[in-house]
């Protein structure tokens, strides 16, 4: 062993005796570019198309990509699989080279070799190389797609729009453009898209205690702070005031309005109006201790006695926003798209909010809105309707 | 409809088809049969589509569609897909752009009596177009958004792309504001009262499958619905899949195992189907009937009170009424009814007590609410559905549209194609922004626009509102047809009077265009590309509609045409988004692609398009209602109670004489078999829809109505007593008349009438022998006769059915009809 270590540090430090040092300069050089040439002869081709489709994992992946203009179109110009998913900077890309072995590891010990195993692999996939995206900004894209060169006057007028704002924001382009040159993973609780803007914004949201705050998004609610009591549902643009904030959990106080007929279990927003708010458990709803009420009043319309209840409930935290604002333009967009189909969509404040339920149900049939946005859409419209707005023409 | 009678139809029919191949080759233009021989040559090609009345295909050759066959799902085709050919090449096209000659002479300012005397200017496109737009600007600037009346769009040609009301509205929208409808000619009464009463407007809504019906209901009562009549045709492309249960249930009846009785004054082309039983009714007593039936569950103790007091509201404010301890002091017992709907006491209560004595589904069609008082059958209707307490079980319960589209046909649950945007885009703005209406509403209830004309600024009751009717001086009606849907044409003469400017946007020269002043030619729906949804209710699958032909004569597309408008204001390139045809199509597919995901894989655009047509997997059986039973809190109803109202405190709260807190019966304006004016005029005159046409449309084709009309004129089907009693013979020249108007009709003498009934169908084209108030029709529209009145100040909705007539053997000699064959074309001066 230490004859080894003697040998090696001669080889290395002691000067060459035999052989001179101009050949040994150049022999080093020499070696030096084949090298450096292997290297980058390496290099290259792990970044052909060839290579990348050798291992059939991502054959798929290029049969999905010849279907997309980004492989075939009339200017000729085509990206492989190397121009978006490996960086073009040194740096970068020795990193991502070294990273991607992880992948060469997980082919030859079969963990996505089959088109099976890949399709269930895919979202995860996919995620990887959004978050790699959104970090850096889609760097890859953009050294085709550039911001400062684009002609925005040139653009589709709804493309316009779209496009300015982002390039302001100077915005990673998978934020919105994703699934365009493979299949976009299928989400398994497959909600409308629309509803992630607004989840998103509710991250964002800083909550102050006592404010009132709105519900983006069905969800639960729940009795206890470990969130693990259901209590019921709170509908989406629900008013909830905040009460305090503990790890994930917030407190928060519903107050509105229920039927006395029945057991209770449909809170509304507001007196003698249909807009729910949220539904509870019988049990919950029923919950003395829980359900304080402070007034009764009749109903002249249908003779019904509404109470004005109020409860606390705990919900997960991150999925209120401050205004109504940005959950009504999702399902104006919504309503105005879907319901203009057949007809011309009638003015939100063309009837007033108890109407527009039998309405909206009775015509719902015919658009391919998914439940929670006909929740969120027929909210919008009772919000929006004669009782709260006059007809805007 | 059997096999063996279709044979035999299309076996007439293919002669009739034989004159229409003959006949095309004269009517095309030299330029698009160049086009079409350049691009088919002398080949034969088969090419698929979709149509209101199902998915066809059809054989293209020398650049002409010379033959169809039903797409290969459809086992129950409608004998109509064979008039399609006729409906291309029709003579009544229109050929180009015209323009009414005094309008050409005079503008705005021009002889608005000379309407429809038929006398128009071939013009260019561009002149056309030019007209049009100056007529918008003048319209906005000199009196503004009040003055312009964009019609209502009824049943379009089909195609999610080219629908063409979204292309018309789009470009006006780009434009300025305008006056709007609400509410439509078939479900008006329907869609207002049944919220308040169901929660939902029912009349659209998905119904109880069919096979559950067919398992589950004792009995099923047609209750003035003709399905096999009406399921010819569809909203969107028609799958017919109806049929195969209705033929389920005809060979039920045969074998004895369920009771299906048709109540209606006429023996249906459903009851005929069927083979079931029948109910005699006076014509527009059905509630008398209804009130009879409901004093008897309740006074022999065979409603569930168990369900009214769980699901219903009011029921105890009604029962005084039902009872005679109300104001009118007056029981509606099955006697009282006899007296007024001419159904036996006795029968009644055996009615009742079949209906209380099993499952029995309720079956309602559209005809009782287009009448006067039309909320009222409706909402009694579900007040004995409520009685009966079978609201939401399956196989009972009521429906009120199991004849329209592909109601009961379970929904498969995947999306359908979106259209061409009807609405400007996020953050767009009319040229004009003006929405000063001048204190007039920006709404009319759609069959009060005749109203608007003749009553300025009347303010009127509708649905708990106050609507002030704005006498708009410009109109543009693009793919409908006024003049057919509209009742009491000679009203409407009056009225067009007072109507500076009218444009038209149609394939076929209608009534419509008759009376308007620049008149567009768009292309029929066989001479685009588009797609549409298989099944409007079923969702069974997307159907491509590739172009059979190249746009006939001068005609464009309707996206073209307002491309062609948008470009006058510098917005053609917003108004398509940059986009042609194919784009278009491409983007609305995987638009629907992306929505149905890997639930419903649909094939990318390319292979779609070729293949023609993607199908779904049939969903599951449904019971309308059966969440609200099952949990009636939670599943509330969309009423003001979130409960059935049988007594509605709103509708009480808006003190309406003629549509009071409950249903009651109420004695028509006229009414034949001893109601008021039935001395002068006996017969009553029902329009339904029509056996061989979408409404009006198909009318054009002249094999189709050489199927039916009796010398040239629409049938008048009449019982052989009236006939007899006249001196009438089938195939005789009749003139059928009432003191509004006149028409001149063939009689078609058949037992399926009763006495005191005859029916002349609605969408019959209106062919006046001038433009002068009272002129004779020629060929047998039967809103000639109709009367123009509000169901109530409730819906306000039509009551065309709500018309009596007398019929006398034509002696003069008749005038030709003027109905087909489009303008007479003159030359300016």
């Amino acid at each position: 062993m230490k004859k080894i270590w003697i040998w090696l540090r001669n080889l290395f430090c002691k000067p060459a005796a035999k052989i001179g040092l101009g050949v040994l300069v150049t022999v080093g050089f020499i070696a030096g570019i084949l090298a450096w040439q292997g290297f980058n002869a390496g290099m290259a081709a792990t970044n052909t198309e060839e290579f990348c489709v050798s291992c059939h994992t991502m054959h798929q992946n290029q049969e999905e990509l010849k279907e997309t203009v980004h492989w075939s179109n009339r200017s000729g110009v085509r990206a492989q699989c190397s121009d978006c998913h490996v960086p073009h900077d040194f740096t970068d890309k020795m990193a991502r080279k070294i990273q991607a072995s992880v992948e060469v590891w997980s082919h030859l010990t079969g963990k996505i070799d089959t088109p099976e195993k890949f399709e269930a692999n895919r979202a995860r996939l996919a995620q990887n190389e959004w978050d790699r995206f959104k970090a850096n900004g889609s760097k890859e894209c953009r050294t085709c797609h550039d911001y400062n060169s684009m002609d925005f006057e040139k653009m589709r007028e709804t493309s316009r729009e779209a496009m300015r704002g982002a390039a302001e924001r100077n915005q990673s382009c998978v934020d919105c453009h994703q699934g365009i040159a493979h299949k976009k993973p299928e989400k398994t609780d497959a909600r409308n898209p629309a509803f992630d803007g607004l989840i998103q914004a509710a991250g964002n949201e800083s909550v102050k205690v006592g404010g009132t705050y709105f519900n983006v998004y069905p969800r639960e609610l729940y009795l206890d702070e470990a969130m693990s009591k259901v209590a019921g549902k709170l509908e989406v643009g629900a008013p909830v005031k905040v009460l305090q904030e503990k790890g994930d959990a917030q407190q928060v106080e519903v107050s509105a309005w229920r039927k006395s007929k029945g057991f209770g279990r449909v809170w509304y927003g507001h007196f003698a109006k249909n807009i729910t708010v949220a539904t509870l458990e019988k049990a919950v709803a029923q919950d003395k201790q829980l359900v304080k009420i402070a007034e009764s009043k009749e109903d002249p319309n249908t003779g019904l006695i509404w109470q004005k209840s109020s409860a606390t409930f705990w919900i997960k935290k991150g999925e209120v926003v401050a205004s109504t604002d940005p959950i009504w333009s999702v399902a104006k967009d919504s309503y105005k798209n879907s319901c203009s189909v057949c007809h011309k969509q009638p003015d939100e404040a063309h009837f007033d909010a108890n109407t527009w339920p039998g309405l909206f149900g009775g015509m719902v049939g015919f658009t391919s809105m998914d439940k929670d946005t006909q929740g969120l859409v027929l909210k919008y419209l009772q919000n929006n309707s004669s009782d709260f707005k006059k007809p805007s023409h | 409809m059997t096999q063996n009678s279709r044979r035999v139809f299309l076996k007439g029919l293919s002669l009739a088809t034989v004159a229409a191949l003959v006949s095309p080759s004269l009517l095309l233009s030299r330029e698009s049969e160049a086009k079409a021989a350049a691009v088919t040559g002398s080949g034969t090609d088969w090419k698929i589509t979709g149509s209101h009345w199902g998915a066809i295909r059809a054989r293209v050759a020398g650049g002409k569609v010379v033959e169809i066959k039903a797409f290969e799902f459809d086992k129950y085709p409608t004998e109509m897909i064979q008039g399609i050919i006729g409906l291309i090449y029709s003579p009544s096209r229109i050929r180009y752009p015209m323009v009414r000659l005094d309008w050409l002479k005079n503008g705005h300012k021009s002889d608005t009596t000379q309407r429809g005397d038929n006398r128009f200017v071939r013009v260019t496109w561009d002149q056309a177009l030019d007209l049009f737009y100056s007529e918008l600007e003048r319209v906005q600037t000199s009196y503004g958004p009040w003055a312009m009346h964009t019609g209502l769009v009824g049943w379009r040609q089909t195609g999610q792309f080219h629908t063409c009301g979204n292309h018309m509205l789009r470009a006006m929208n780009m434009h300025g504001h305008t006056i709007s409808t609400a509410g439509d000619y078939s479900t008006g009464a329907g869609q207002v009262i049944l919220p308040y009463v169901l929660g939902s407007t029912e009349v659209y809504s998905q119904g109880t499958s069919w096979e559950v019906i067919l398992k589950e209901s004792k009995t099923v009562i047609f209750w003035a619905s003709d399905p096999v009549k009406n399921l010819q045709v569809g909203w969107n492309c028609e799958t017919h899949e109806s049929f195969a249960y209705l033929e389920q249930l005809k060979n039920k009846i045969a074998k004895k195992e369920i009771r299906v009785i048709s109540i209606d004054p006429v023996k249906s082309k459903t009851q005929n189907y069927l083979g079931c039983e029948k109910q005699y009714v006076n014509p527009l007593t059905d509630v008398a009937l209804m009130m009879g039936l409901a004093h008897t569950l309740y006074t022999e103790k065979l409603h569930d009170q168990q369900f009214l007091d769980a699901y219903t509201l009011g029921f105890e404010k009604f029962l005084p009424y039902l009872l005679g301890q109300g104001a009118d002091k007056t029981a509606k017992t099955p006697e009282w009814a006899e007296k007024i709907c001419g159904v036996k006491a006795q029968q009644i209560r055996e009615l009742a007590r079949l209906m209380a004595s099993g499952r029995t589904q309720l079956i309602f069609g559209w005809a009782v609410q287009r009448q006067q008082h039309g909320e009222q059958p409706y909402w009694m209707g579900a007040v004995l559905a409520a009685m009966l307490g079978q609201i939401g079980l399956p196989g009972g319960g009521i429906s009120y549209a199991h004849h329209y589209s592909s109601i009961g046909v379970p929904s498969s649950g995947a999306a359908m194609p979106g259209s061409f945007p009807l609405n400007l885009d996020p953050g767009k703005k009319p040229k004009y922004t003006n929405t000063d209406y001048k204190g007039y509403s920006p709404m009319i209830p759609c069959a009060r626009a005749i109203d608007a004309l003749l009553e300025p600024g009347k303010v009127i009751d509708y649905n708990g509102q106050k609507v002030k009717l704005p006498p708009y001086k410009m109109a543009i009606y693009s793919g409908c047809n006024q003049w057919h849907r509209q009742q009491d044409r000679n009203r409407m003469k009056k009225a067009f009077h007072r109507l500076e400017t009218v444009v038209a946007v149609d394939y076929t020269w209608t009534a419509t265009c008759r009376f308007a002043d620049i008149v567009l030619p768009a292309c029929t729906q066989f001479e685009r590309n588009d797609i549409d949804a298989y099944g409007s209710y079923s969702g069974r699958g997307v159907i491509a509609m590739q172009k059979l032909v190249d746009p006939l004569f001068s005609s464009k597309t309707d996206f073209e045409i307002f491309r062609g408008l948008t470009q006058r204001f510098g917005r053609d390139k917003e108004y398509s988004r940059n986009m042609d045809e194919m784009q278009w199509l491409a983007f609305l597919y995987e638009n629907c692609r992306k929505e149905n995901g890997s639930k419903f894989p649909m094939p990318p655009f390319k292979e779609f398009w070729a293949k023609g047509f993607v199908l779904f997997p049939a969903g599951k059986p449904w019971v309308r209602h059966a969440d609200f039973r099952e949990d009636a809190e939670i599943n509330a109803l969309g009423t003001p109670s979130g409960f059935i109202e049988i007594f509605s405190r709103k509708i009480a709260s808006y003190n309406y004489a003629d549509c009071p807190g409950h249903p009651v019966w109420m004695e028509k304006s006229e009414r034949s078999h001893g109601g008021p004016n039935s001395k002068r005029f006996p017969l009553w005159m029902q329009s339904a829809h029509p056996d061989k046409r979408l409404h009006s449309q198909m009318c054009d084709s002249e094999p189709m109505r050489a199927t039916y009309a009796i010398q040239g004129r629409e049938p008048l089907f009449m019982s052989p007593e009236d006939a007899r009693q006249r001196g009438i013979k089938h195939g005789d020249l009749v003139r059928v008349f009432n003191d509004r108007g006149q028409a001149l009709v063939g009689a078609h003498v058949s037992s399926d009438f009763p006495k005191g009934v005859v029916r002349l169908q609605e969408g019959a084209w209106y062919g006046p022998t001038g433009p002068e108030i009272g002129a004779l029709d020629t060929y047998g529209d039967p809103n000639t006769m109709t009367q123009d009145i509000g169901t109530s100040s409730l819906a306000q909705a039509i009551s065309a059915n709500t018309c009596v007539v007398e019929v006398e053997k034509y002696k003069g000699k008749a005038p030709a009809v003027t109905a087909f064959g489009g303008p007479t074309e003159v030359m300016p001066k």
